[in-house]
């Protein structure tokens, strides 16, 4: 199962595919200070990059996966990129 | 061999001759589209399965000769002669290459060298923009420098400047992708990360967020509102190829530090060019395009087919793919509600934008190691259905391509069956005689008459296959005569009637080396020059005509020129000093003999010898090729008005009948074609004339000639008996044979003398008769030769 869903902290566990991210951005909805943990995750849809990046959880712990962490991580956490510019065009 | 191989082999003859006809008729109709299309498809056709074995220098010529010829199609170059010339020639060099290909499979060694002359050639008119495949072929694809686009700015700016720096230093550049998948793309299971995740040597990716994200209440995650930034080292062709499926979703640029600086700093770009346009370009080149081109074609083919395609369900299916192929190819169009002439219209205009494909497809190195995703179906394959039930396709009759061998091997068996069925009518007379049964007979008889007329049709059916049209006899002229009479500075038309006049395969290849000869002779010594011709009151431009016509059981094949004929004077003062007629021939013969004396051997009016003709083995090697088809050879000449040479051959050379004589207790065969009677003369109407014995039949003096000394056999006619005598004619002369008795006629097979009897001339071929003897057929020229030596 790549979700485990508890009351404010979830784990994603190897590749989480489109069948997921509906149950996620559910999730992301109703717990109040949602965590998520990414250690364990080889792959996230496009949808749950979205959903992340939408309701922004606080990401717990960073992920093996070399991908996730060196390129999709630093888009979530906002340390660098264009995170900050959020909602308004490119100049 | 490879079948595949053999296969396509076979089909590149075919096409070789359809691009060499289509080639000439095209230098005479210049712009044609139709033509060009047919030379263009044909040669197409023939890249598109060389690349199917390892024959790189065979793909890289006709590559670029089907790029010259797609630059005729689309109206940018007029083809000329000189283009013509470089094609043939490509054409001819590729006809060398097979040949080898056929003995060793392999291409010969000087392939490259001698292709790379060519390919230059092919591609000089094309002018130095068109080199650019060749160069990407070797390897070193020019870098394209394009503008920074606005959307850089989703990089974060500390780490662009120092790629920035670092491309600088280095001089190098990097690749940037704008990647914006479509907001359903979810629904068509595709994961944009996922994709980028595959980019090989991924330096950074950046993403590009919306205006505004919705109200998390309202929020869709089904709908894809991001799109990403990705800045990578890895070759444009690999990007080209990992994002082949969604090529209007992405921008590809490639950026050098000048370019990123400028972007960091707030200056314009330099280029004022569109970028887009820039980038988008070599993505074209790649599968997709490829089969959108090949769409193209055949809604063209299928469009320009009167009255296929109309209305209904054909039409769309037509208009879809054809949406499709244009999507793909970067130009989208609007083709809702068209008719066949709009749709048409589109397709040329499309044909003319889409660029010929590299020659190579782009080195996919470095992807070994990344996972290729399961290919989704591709956008143009989708319409294909389009293209299976294509009306332009071949729905003609079914034709079977059978090697020559087997037909003959199987005209070969019919031979034997009616030699085995003949034997029967032994069987019969010896049921009746030894063993006294006239009704087991009478029966075998019976037998006999229904086996005959199936073996009759057999016959005929096999001797049908084996019939070809002439056009295969004259396919080989027009380039003749074209490469010919630019060599010799004059203008000839050539002009073929009758075409498809059908005769034996046999006759058909006999026939190619005599007309050869005959319409070079023509070409060199019948034409004139086009001042002379002028000067003589004649049509600049001579005229050469082909003609074929049947005949009853015979094929006539006339090689007609209009030039300066053959002057009967000089050619008796020719053959006079060449010691071929003496001194009275020379003041008695007429005209009409005088040109016939070109056939004789050794003959020859050139004053100088060509390395066209000249050398005096011409004619007299035609009359003999021809005589022993069992052919004749006629030439009809009218000083300055032209000369037209006649061949009548038999029109299948694979059953002969003939008369069976007995000679001495022997029987012989002549081919009934040349027996003109056969006569019972009392022995007291034989007479003499000097030492030959002649016969008066209807007041013309026939001299008869003893078959038996003239062979060599020892036989006495009894005294006073009627003498039998085959009168034949031979050379439009009337010669007796005097025989022992007279048999009936038979069809045979004649097989010729072969081994140890090949040297034997005075018999043309051994045939096997039903009761099992060997029947030897007389070659009557050579044994009326015989009888005058031994006279």
């Amino acid at each position: 199962m790549p979700l485990e869903l508890h009351e404010e902290t979830a784990n994603l566990v190897g590749v989480v595919t489109v069948d997921e991210v509906e149950q996620l951005a559910g999730w992301l909805r109703t717990a109040k200070r949602p965590k998520v943990s990414l250690r364990r995750c080889n792959h996230l849809h496009t949808g749950a990059l979205q959903a992340l990046l939408l309701f922004k959880p606080k990401i717990s712990s960073a992920p093996n996966d070399a991908f996730l962490a060196a390129q999709v991580l630093p888009l979530l956490t906002g340390s660098n990129g264009p995170a900050h510019k959020q909602g308004s065009d490119p100049p | 061999m490879n079948p595949l191989l053999a296969q396509f082999l076979a089909e590149a003859n075919d096409l070789l001759a359809q691009v060499d006809e289509g080639l000439l008729q095209l230098e005479r109709v210049p712009g044609d589209p139709e033509l060009v299309n047919e030379v263009f498809r044909a040669a197409h056709t023939f890249k598109g399965s060389s690349g199917l074995f390892d024959f790189p220098e065979l793909t890289r010529l006709t590559h670029a000769a089907e790029d010259l010829l797609d630059a005729v199609r689309g109206g940018r170059l007029a083809l000329d002669s000189q283009m013509t010339d470089d094609l043939l020639a490509a054409f001819d060099l590729i006809r060398g290459w097979l040949a080898h290909v056929t003995a060793h499979e392999r291409l010969p060694a000087s392939a490259g060298g001698d292709a790379a002359g060519l390919i230059t050639r092919l591609r000089s008119p094309l002018g130095g923009g068109d080199t650019a495949p060749a160069a990407a072929t070797a390897g070193v694809p020019a870098p394209v420098i394009s503008a920074a686009p606005d959307w850089l700015a989703w990089f974060d700016a500390e780490w662009l400047t120092e790629i920035a720096a670092w491309l600088g230093t280095t001089s190098s550049t990097m690749r940037f992708v704008h990647y914006t998948p479509d907001t359903d793309c979810f629904f068509r299971a595709e994961d944009p990360l996922h994709l980028v995740r595959q980019v090989p040597a991924l330096e950074r990716l950046g993403l590009v967020q919306p205006p505004a994200w919705p109200d998390p209440e309202d929020y869709d995650e089904y709908t894809c509102l991001i799109s990403f930034v990705v800045a990578t080292r890895a070759a444009l062709g690999e990007l080209d190829y990992l994002f082949r499926y969604v090529p209007d979703q992405i921008e590809i640029v490639e950026l050098d530090a000048g370019a990123i600086t400028r972007h960091l700093s707030g200056e314009p770009p330099l280029t004022a060019e569109e970028p887009v346009t820039v980038a988008i370009t070599p993505m074209i080149d790649t599968e997709l395009a490829a089969d959108a081109r090949a769409v193209l074609r055949a809604a063209h083919s299928a469009l320009t087919m009167e009255g296929v395609v109309n209305e209904g369900p054909r039409l769309r299916s037509v208009r879809h793919a054809v949406t499709a192929a244009a999507r793909a190819l970067g130009v989208p169009v609007d083709l809702a509600e068209s008719g066949p002439d709009e749709l048409l219209a589109t397709v040329a205009r499309l044909a003319g934008e889409a660029a010929p494909a590299p020659a190579m497809a782009a080195p996919m190195s470095d992807m070994s190691d990344v996972a290729v995703p399961p290919p989704p179906p591709m956008v143009v394959p989708a319409d294909a259905p389009g293209r299976a039930d294509d009306p332009g396709g071949q729905v003609g009759t079914r034709v079977l391509k059978v090697d020559q061998e087997k037909v003959d091997r199987l005209m070969e068996l019919v031979g034997e069956l009616n030699v085995a069925k003949n034997g029967l009518t032994f069987l019969a007379d010896a049921a009746e005689e030894e063993f006294g049964s006239r009704v087991l007979s009478r029966r075998i008889k019976d037998q006999y008459a229904g086996m005959h007329r199936i073996a009759e049709e057999l016959q005929a059916a096999v001797m049908d296959v084996r019939m070809l049209p002439l056009s295969v006899a004259f396919g080989r002229f027009p380039r003749l005569v074209r490469d010919l009479s630019r060599r010799l500075g004059k203008t000839i038309d050539l002009v073929t009637e009758g075409e498809d006049t059908m005769a034996d395969k046999d006759v058909i290849e006999a026939l190619g080396d005599p007309l050869v000869h005959l319409v070079r002779n023509s070409l060199d010594h019948g034409i004139e020059t086009a001042e002379e011709r002028l000067a003589a009151g004649k049509h600049g431009a001579a005229k050469l005509t082909l003609a074929a016509v049947a005949d009853g059981d015979a094929v006539i094949v006339e090689v007609a020129d209009d030039g300066r004929g053959v002057d009967p004077e000089r050619v008796k003062r020719k053959a006079y000093e060449k010691g071929l007629i003496s001194e009275e021939e020379l003041e008695t013969l007429t005209d009409t003999e005088a040109v016939d004396l070109v056939f004789r051997p050794g003959f020859s009016t050139a004053d100088q010898v060509s390395d066209l003709s000249g050398r005096g083995v011409g004619m007299d090697a035609v009359r003999a090729s021809v005589e022993k088809l069992g052919g004749t050879v006629t030439m009809r000449s009218k000083l300055g008005q032209g000369t037209s040479t006649r061949l009548r051959l038999p029109l299948s050379m694979a059953v002969t009948q003939v008369m069976v004589v007995s000679v001495a207790g022997q029987r012989f065969g002549i081919p009934v074609d040349l027996v003109v009677e056969t006569v019972r003369v009392p022995a007291g109407e034989m007479s003499r004339v000097l030492h030959q014995e002649v016969v008066m039949m209807r007041g013309e003096v026939v001299p008869v000639v003893d078959l038996a000394r003239a062979l060599d056999m020892p036989w006495t006619l009894a005294e006073g008996a009627d003498r039998p005598i085959l009168v034949v004619s031979v050379n439009n002369q009337r010669v007796g044979l005097l025989v022992e008795q007279f048999h009936r006629e038979v069809d045979v097979i004649l097989k010729p003398m072969e081994g140890l009897l090949a040297y034997a001339d005075e018999f043309s071929g051994t045939a096997l008769l039903g009761d099992g003897l060997v029947l030897l057929v007389l070659n009557m020229k050579e044994v009326l030769g015989l009888a005058a030596r031994v006279a």
